[in-house]
């Protein structure tokens, strides 16, 4: 009874989803057997069908069929992902069938935007990412999932536990407007980005356009790269339940350990030396009554330095030594877990998930936790028509730990941990009594950090929705001239709220007695709506495909913030600023709207699958340019050649692929701020006596508002040629891409400084034309292959370079904008450093200090580049070195042994300056252990220390100019797939254990004190919430598991 | 049923086609702004006012909220050095840092500059809008372009009081423009003659003082340019407009005079004890800089910060309200400490903060203190002759009492050690711009007015062209109305002491009374060491022969002789004296050039860098390589002749 409600149950289900393959049962014989993948895994929903029929069936969810059919017949096995399998029907009335995967990279799906095409076909510049290369880590989003895995893809990561790393797509070309990429997600332009909300385990599959041909069908916004991203959907035949998880602890690992308590005791007796030597003693020369003049206002401290006079002589190894750091850092624990099912028939497909991550930062305060959930339907009612939506929702909160938001500390630090680092470690937290030591070592600007989690709050929680909803018209279903040409609506609203609330107690290191609370709400909303013309069809050996866009993008922001200092208590954090409770210091409300309107046409064709065309051409007008200027046309073209397919290669017995592209292609970028062309004005109030009179200003004293409106603003365009090379060899032993490209920026849209006679100090402007070239590598290669271990290593790298043709007035370098013609757009140019003055250079200082230099042996040395004893501004500065890495590596290598698979990542960066700082080495402050200048150390690194408040040394950052270059290794996983014979038994299709090692160190790095990867190159943006010497280094142990 | 299909799809399509048509109207890509006001408001009068308003704080209020201010007139000259803190010090020091890019983490070169012309660009602005706009408001067509003329010359005189000749825009700026180049000082001068003329002929003195620009400000600062060019940096060309100018300084200056009586106690000018209070409207007053409570006001006030010296990190003690955020960027130099007669001028001890009450209170080395009780800070500023000290830091010094009990910090000006006060941050803070109506313990923004010109300055302006004019007894008689206001009345308590402090009650952040640092008693007695005594006192100078003997201890120090270089140095002295930090005295030392000699006498930070070049200000390098000639950038060699000589 139960047994037959059971298979008349699994009928119906089969019936639901596989009705067109029922058929009408033969009367021979019945044949039935098992399918399998490849791993001996069990295929349900593969359709078989009978040769030259129409009938056929489907198989269970445990790989079962069975089919009526006579001797001599053909049963043909066909399931999405794989390929195709025959097997003629003999005697034997069982059939077991292990379906082979089709993994040929050929015929895999690239999305191109507003369509797919197979991989074969592509003419332009794509990197694809796919789900398996995405789950084979855990990552926190979707950025972190591209890290490395793209040629001229540059990422850094960030530290933040919910903030996201920069992302650029070959190379910076703009300083000042965005270089972040287009996000498509499914199929709609993410006009705010948000992209790092989605579930890394939704991802289908992340496809990066590179080259222009490629992105110029997103026109104003493909100047960047375009990212798309597909999330996941359900597919026909497969209903599978999957559930990832991975636990991940992380630590912090800091680069630049700072001076000890005895080391920094030494160190400031010297800069205060240096500062007045006829006042202080020579540091190695310390008294006990120096000690006590230049270590004054923290009792508790001075004691401590008590310690190393014991012996009547200094020791400074007898101090006790504090790092603060230690109060403020932790075991970070990240958890994820996504379950997913999907499933689909003819007429219906779903795909569902709900994520939780939960991720508490290595520094105390930071965590974040995001919920997703994500559901996708589509549903074919008729063949006619096909309608569907796609919903991927997150809500999210992170802690941000402390945030600048309500500083009046004195000498703030980023972040928790930088104000940790910045306590001296001579000092001690607490006093005799216990109490906390307000501020270790007497000085203001410094502040303890003791129970800071305690006193401070930065709360950010977004809720965001992405959808994504389409109807299809097929022409085709009413008659075959009609073939081949379908209409289709996408509309994609996507809506953000946003709710930053801060509080900081007065005792906050960042506050200074009174206590502040803010409340920031922001709420986007924007919506895309397309409405394509589609047209597909094969005539004998011509492939032709047209599309037609009509499409329309509005964004609105409206936000308000509000913040009082002297909240009346604590518990009331943000969320008690009424009038009857505290007066507001601050509030403000903001509207923003922004509009694209774009019309598009490509045309595809294709001949013998040999010869591939795609013409583009896409008009778009922004709503931020001056009027106009608004509109602007981007025309692309691409040819594509499949050489392994001609004659001459088809019958070579290595060649798998050969395909070349060219293509060329124009994209523009209008990324500058709405009413940037506006002029508008500011509004203020006056006191006229004590009542406030309403003022406007033109600019304000924010640098971001002393714009002057250009009212010329139009569109920066950029043509760009790519010629490439897809290739595999050896039945895929070696397979990749290799492309070279070079392009024009003309009407570069930059932010320019401009003299401020005008009463302005920027503006936006199209500056001048632009060049760069470089190369992207893809390289998959399996370097041995035996029957139990397989090494293969994928290798993406690219070498880039730009330079400057002309500015706004032609060949003229533009030295306050820092743009020289010929040179990159990311230069240093200041002093060039000639090391330290040493005793010996005696005759050479008093020249110098005779024409106004105040130079002694100790200080750094700039170069005086015309000889002339002055270092001045109008002729000793020069180009250092450019900011932007040449090269770029990333390396995974993967070593499979059975069920074993270890793979190691490594990421590099080559070929720039970087722009260290320089050590300010003014004793007033904690600073990272260096070898410092002192006359018994005349060799050092760096200049001698000199006591001040503000800047000791004038050139002391000319010794600051490093090479950036770095490999370091970001990533060591080792898997393990639990054989199938053992999940087979406990009823799992898949079971993956795996542990990882993220950030284990560096090979090698120019400057071993600064963790490289966390910083962004260009702008030395270091930091996020770490500081440039600290990231992370962590531990992940996971599993996937699918039933 | 295929035409049941087709149907569908028909209307489909027509369903779709509609929303495409209606979606894509022609103002779809318009940009609207809504939020803020665009340049088209200055065809409105309302307009016009709004932006003079504007101009009011860009140009009067801006400069207050960093440190641009006092680095540019109190640092490098001969009244304050370097406190117990750097930060901003290049502009001190005149060190390798000071060029034409300034090292520094504050005031950079071209911060000054730019703020300078960012109020320039507004008053270029309202002055175009009021020549264009068809109007017979006399608050527009008089008013409005009165206030505009005069903020334009204001910001000119400033830069040419700090660069020399500097470019001269006077237009309205819509795109890029590159091409500019300095006039001279002369055209610049002459240019802000005319602009104050042009104020001083449209303004009236009906205006609430000194809030609103009037006819008597621009009376004052007219008078200021005058004497500007007069002064002996423009020597070399002069000599033609120099006896018209002095008339025309004496001339204003007794106008405004006439309008402006002296407060009758110097006391009332710093006895501020609320935001608007009535020391912000004396009639000595004559412009402001505004500041008020009102927190929708973008104006904020930083000047209470860098004249505090450091007490909070002195055991016993601990920082609060009263005393002030310590930033400790300015220390009075012995110029300022000795050039006061301390016995019979009040002027020292009513703006020198000299005693701080123990607030924290504990045990210092065997003694207990009591906050709230104890005298815990005391600076004893006594006269070079005095013997009675041994020691400059004197703690619990048992011969140092205050009220029975010792002391726990003493800091002595002359002492027998010879240690002295300036290479410690330990100072008497002058407390002009002391502010406690703040919101916290170390909230930087003060509330508290900024005085810009008052009558005692306009006074002092006619007394120097007076000495021009070789009219010294003239010259003394104004001198000496205001000497004599600095002077002891009859009955006064002398140790009596006030400040900026006193608003603490109207703070919103609120401290136990035993916190406060603050004490209305100076160290008058201590440091004078005379019997109490509540007689007038009389700084009348009677005769060129017969100058004080502060004074002429000045003149011993920087070789001054010969009757006008004595008077002229002395009404250099009575400035300090009188308007000691209120924002002028690097620009009187740099046009008389006596800079040079009198930082290397008294500044000790500025003394072995300084320079003949200094009285200058470097052109800053970003105007340098920013801007065009002929359509291409400057050569090397053409920067460095537009910039000024030395740098």
């Amino acid at each position: 009874m139960k047994k037959s409600n059971h298979t008349k149950f699994k009928e119906a289900f089969l019936l639901c989803f596989l009705f067109l393959s029922v058929g009408l049962f033969a009367q021979e014989k019945s044949i039935s057997g098992v399918i399998s993948d490849g791993t001996g895994m069990p295929l349900p929903g593969v359709n078989v069908v009978i040769n030259g029929t129409t009938n056929g069936t489907g198989a269970d969810f445990d790989g079962n069929y069975s089919i009526t059919a006579s001797e001599g017949q053909t049963l043909v096995f066909t399931s999405i992902g794989y390929k195709t399998k025959e097997v003629l029907i003999g005697s034997s009335n069982t059939y077991n069938v292990s379906m082979e995967e089709d993994s040929a990279l050929l015929d895999e799906v690239v999305v191109v935007g507003y369509g797919t095409t197979k991989k074969s076909d592509v003419t332009g510049a794509i990197v694809s990412v796919t789900a398996d290369d995405i789950n084979s880590r855990p990552v926190n989003n979707a950025i972190e999932a591209m890290q490395g895995k793209a040629a001229g893809v540059d990422i850094s990561s960030n530290e933040r536990p919910g903030s996201i790393g920069n992302i650029t797509i070959r190379g910076v070309r703009s300083l000042s407007a965005s270089n972040a990429p287009l996000y498509v997600l499914d199929g709609i332009p993410l006009i705010s980005g948000g992209i790092e909300n989605i579930n890394p385990t939704d991802i289908e599959s992340i496809d990066i356009l590179k080259d222009a041909s490629a992105t110029a069908i997103y026109g104003s916004r493909g100047a960047n790269g375009v990212v798309i991203v597909t999330t996941k959907r359900g597919k026909t035949g497969r209903f599978t339940l999957s559930y990832n998880s991975a636990i991940t602890t992380q630590t912090l690992n800091e680069a630049a350990p700072q001076f000890n308590a005895g080391e920094f005791v030494e160190y400031r007796r010297w800069a205060k030396y240096y500062e007045n030597p006829d006042t202080f003693p020579r540091g190695d020369q310390p008294t006990i009554a120096n000690d006590e003049a230049i270590f004054s206002g923290d009792d508790t401290a001075f004691n401590n330095i008590l310690r190393g006079w014991e012996s009547g002589s200094w020791d400074g190894s007898k101090l006790i030594t504090t790092d603060f750091t230690d109060f403020v850092t932790r075991t970070g624990f990240t958890n994820q877990h996504t379950l997913s099912a999907s499933g689909g028939s003819e007429k219906m497909k779903a795909y569902g998930s709900f994520g939780y991550i939960n991720n508490t930062g290595s520094v105390i305060g930071q965590s974040y936790e995001r919920y997703n959930a994500a559901v996708s339907v589509e549903i074919t009612p008729t063949d006619w028509l096909t309608f569907g939506g796609n919903l991927n929702s997150s809500y999210s909160t992170q802690e941000y730990g402390q945030s600048t938001s309500g500083n009046v500390g004195v000498s703030a630090q980023s972040g928790l941990y930088q104000s940790a680092r910045s306590i001296f470690q001579y000092t001690l937290p607490f006093d005799s009594d216990g109490n906390r030591i307000d501020f270790p070592g007497g000085d203001i600007a410094v502040k303890t950090i003791i129970d800071e989690d305690l006193y401070s709050q930065d709360q950010r929680v977004t809720l965001r929705a992405f959808g994504s909803f389409y109807a299809q018209l097929d022409f085709g279903a009413f008659g075959s001239t009609l073939k081949g040409l379908k209409f289709r609506t996408n509309f994609g609203p996507d809506i953000e709220t946003y709710r930053n609330g801060s509080f900081l107690d007065g005792q906050s290191v960042i506050r200074t007695g009174s206590s502040y609370a803010a409340l920031r709400k922001r709420q986007r909303l924007s919506y895309t709506l397309d409405n394509l013309l589609l047209y597909n069809r094969t005539f004998g050996r011509h492939d032709v495909g047209a599309t037609l866009l009509q499409s329309q993008t509005q964004f609105i922001e409206e936000s308000n913030f509000m913040a009082a200092d002297n909240i009346p208590f604590a518990s009331q954090k943000w969320n008690a600023l009424s009038a009857d409770n505290v007066a507001l210091s601050r509030y403000d409300s903001d509207l923003i709207e922004q509009q694209l309107l774009s019309y598009m046409a490509r045309l595809n064709y294709g001949f013998d699958n040999k010869y591939l065309l795609t013409v583009s051409g896409r008009y778009d007008g922004a709503s931020q340019l001056a009027e106009g200027n608004k509109g602007a046309f981007f025309p692309s073209a691409a040819l594509g050649w499949s050489i392994d397919k001609e004659k001459f290669l088809v019958d070579s017995n290595w060649i798998d692929q050969l395909k070349l592209r060219v293509g060329v292609g124009v994209t523009g970028n209008a990324a500058i701020k709405p009413y940037s062309t506006q002029g508008g004005l500011y509004p203020l109030f006056y006191p006229i006596g004590s009542t406030g009179v309403s003022g406007v200003q033109l600019v304000t004293d924010d640098s971001d508002e002393k714009i002057l409106a250009n009212q010329d603003l139009g569109w920066e365009k950029t043509t760009q040629y790519n010629y490439g090379l897809d290739f595999s060899f050896f039945s895929g032993r070696v397979a990749g891409g290799l492309d070279y490209y070079n392009s024009e920026t003309t009407d570069l849209l930059l932010r320019q400084a401009i003299p401020s006679i005008t009463g302005y100090v920027n503006t936006f402007a199209n500056v001048g034309e632009t060049k760069s070239s470089g190369i992207d590598l893809t390289l998959n290669t399996v370097n041995v292959r035996t029957e139990d271990f397989q090494w293969s290593s994928d290798i993406s790298a690219s070498w880039q370079e730009n330079e400057i043709v002309t500015l706004a007035n032609g060949k003229e370098d533009d030295i306050v904008n820092n743009w020289f013609i010929g040179e990159s757009l990311g230069v240093i140019y200041g002093y060039e450093s000639d090391g330290i003055w040493q005793e010996s250079d005696a005759a050479e200082i008093a020249q110098f200090n005779a024409n106004g230099h105040t130079f002694s042996p100790g200080n750094a040395r700039p170069v005086d580049q015309n000889g002339d004893f002055v270092i001045d501004a109008n002729n000793d500065r020069v180009i250092v070195g450019s900011t932007i890495p040449k090269y770029i590596l990333g390396l995974t290598n993967t070593f499979k042994y059975k069920d074993l698979e270890l793979s190691v990542f490594l990421f590099g960066r080559f070929g720039y300056t970087y722009n260290t700082g320089g050590e300010g080495l003014v004793g007033r402050y904690n600073s990272r252990k260096v070898d410092y200048y002192t006359p018994n150390n005349t060799n050092a690194e760096y200049q001698k220390p000199i006591y001040s408040a503000g800047f000791g040394d004038t050139y002391f950052g000319t010794l600051g100019y490093r090479s950036g270059s770095f490999i370091k290794v970001r990533n060591i996983s080792l898997g393990y797939n639990l054989p199938q014979k053992i999940t087979n038994d406990i009823g799992l299709s898949k079971l993956r254990f795996y542990v990882q090692a993220q950030n284990p160190g560096f090979i090698f790095s120019k400057v071993d004190w600064i963790d490289l990867d966390v910083t962004r190159p260009a702008n030395n943006d270091a930091g996020y919430s770490l500081g440039n010497s600290a990231s992370n280094r962590g531990f992940t142990v996971g599993m996937n598991v699918e039933f | 049923m295929k035409n049941n299909k087709k149907h569908f799809a028909n209307v489909f399509i027509a369903f779709l086609l509609l929303g495409m048509v209606s979606s894509c109207s022609d103002d779809f890509l318009d940009e609207e702004l809504t939020t803020q006001r665009s340049t088209e408001y200055f065809t409105t009068e309302e307009g016009i006012q709004s932006l003079i308003t504007g101009a009011y704080y860009k140009v009067l209020a801006s400069p207050f909220p960093s440190e641009q201010q006092f680095a540019t007139t109190n640092y490098g000259a001969d009244e304050f050095h370097v406190g117990g803190d750097d930060t901003n010090s290049p502009w001190n020091n005149y060190d390798g840092r000071f060029n034409s890019i300034i090292i520094t983490t504050r005031t950079q070169a071209q911060e000054p500059w730019d703020n300078f012309y960012a109020g320039i660009a507004m008053t270029n602005q309202a002055i175009e809008a009021i020549e264009t706009i068809d109007s017979n408001n006399d608050a527009i067509k008089r008013t409005a372009l009165g206030e505009a003329h005069f903020l334009r010359a204001y910001n000119y005189l400033k830069l040419v009081r700090q660069y020399g000749g500097v470019p001269i825009k006077t237009t309205v700026s819509t795109t890029v423009e590159l091409e500019f180049t300095r006039a001279t000082a002369e055209e610049v001068l002459a240019f802000v003659i005319e602009d104050f003329t042009k104020a001083y002929n449209l303004l009236d003195n009906g205006v609430i003082f000194p809030a609103q620009i009037s006819k008597d400000a621009a009376a004052h600062y007219l008078a200021k340019a005058y004497l500007t060019r007069t002064s002996e940096i423009n020597d070399s060309w002069n000599e033609s407009t120099k006896s018209a100018d002095l008339e025309a300084v004496v001339r204003l200056s007794d106008e405004v005079i006439a309008n402006h009586p002296l407060a009758a106690n110097y006391q009332e000018l710093w006895d501020f004890t609320e935001p608007d209070g009535d020391n912000e409207f004396l009639p000595e007053l004559i412009l402001s800089a505004q500041f008020s409570r009102d927190r929708s006001l973008v104006t904020s006030n930083f000047s209470t910060v860098p004249f505090t010296a450091r007490y909070d990190d002195l055991p016993t003690m601990k920082r609060d309200l009263t005393g002030m955020r310590p930033y400790s960027r300015l220390a009075a130099t012995y110029f300022t400490y000795d050039v006061f007669d301390k016995v019979n001028d009040s002027r020292f001890w009513k703006v020198f903060r000299t005693k701080h009450r123990v607030n924290r209170g504990g045990t210092f080395e065997g003694v207990d203190y009591t906050a709230g009780e104890d005298l815990g800070i005391m600076y004893i500023i006594n006269s070079p002759d005095d013997d009675r000290f041994d020691l400059t830091i004197n703690n619990n010094n048992p011969d140092i009492l205050y009220n029975g009990k010792t002391i726990p910090h003493v800091y002595v000006a002359h002492a027998a050690d010879g240690v002295g006060l300036l290479p410690n941050p330990r100072f008497p803070s002058l407390s002009k711009h002391f502010d406690s109506s703040r919101s916290s313990i170390n909230d930087n923004r003060g509330l508290r007015d900024e005085i810009l010109a008052r009558s005692a300055e306009t006074y002092l302006m006619a007394a120097e062209a007076k000495i021009r004019m070789g009219a010294y007894s003239d010259a003394l008689s104004y001198i000496n109305a205001v000497r004599n206001r600095g002077a002891y009345k009859n009955g006064e308590d002398r140790s009596f002491y006030t400040d900026g402090a006193e608003a603490y009650p109207t703070s919103e952040f609120t401290q136990p009374i035993e916190d406060n640092s603050y004490i209305k008693e100076n160290s008058y007695y201590e440091s004078n060491s005379i019997p109490v005594s509540t007689d007038a006192t009389d700084l009348t100078i009677t005769g060129t022969a017969s100058l004080p003997a502060e004074d002429e201890a000045v003149f011993a120090i920087l070789g001054v002789s010969g009757e006008y270089d004595r008077m002229l140095n002395l009404v250099l002295n009575e400035r300090t004296r009188e308007l000691c930090g209120e924002w002028h005295r690097w620009e009187d030392l740099s046009r008389t050039l006596t800079l040079v000699d009198r930082a290397k006498a008294y500044n000790p930070e500025a003394a072995p860098n300084i320079k003949e070049h200094h009285v200058l200000r470097p052109i800053p390098q970003t105007f340098l390589d920013g801007i065009y000639k002929d359509g291409v950038t400057l050569t090397p060699a053409e920067k460095a002749a537009m910039q000024n000589p030395g740098y």
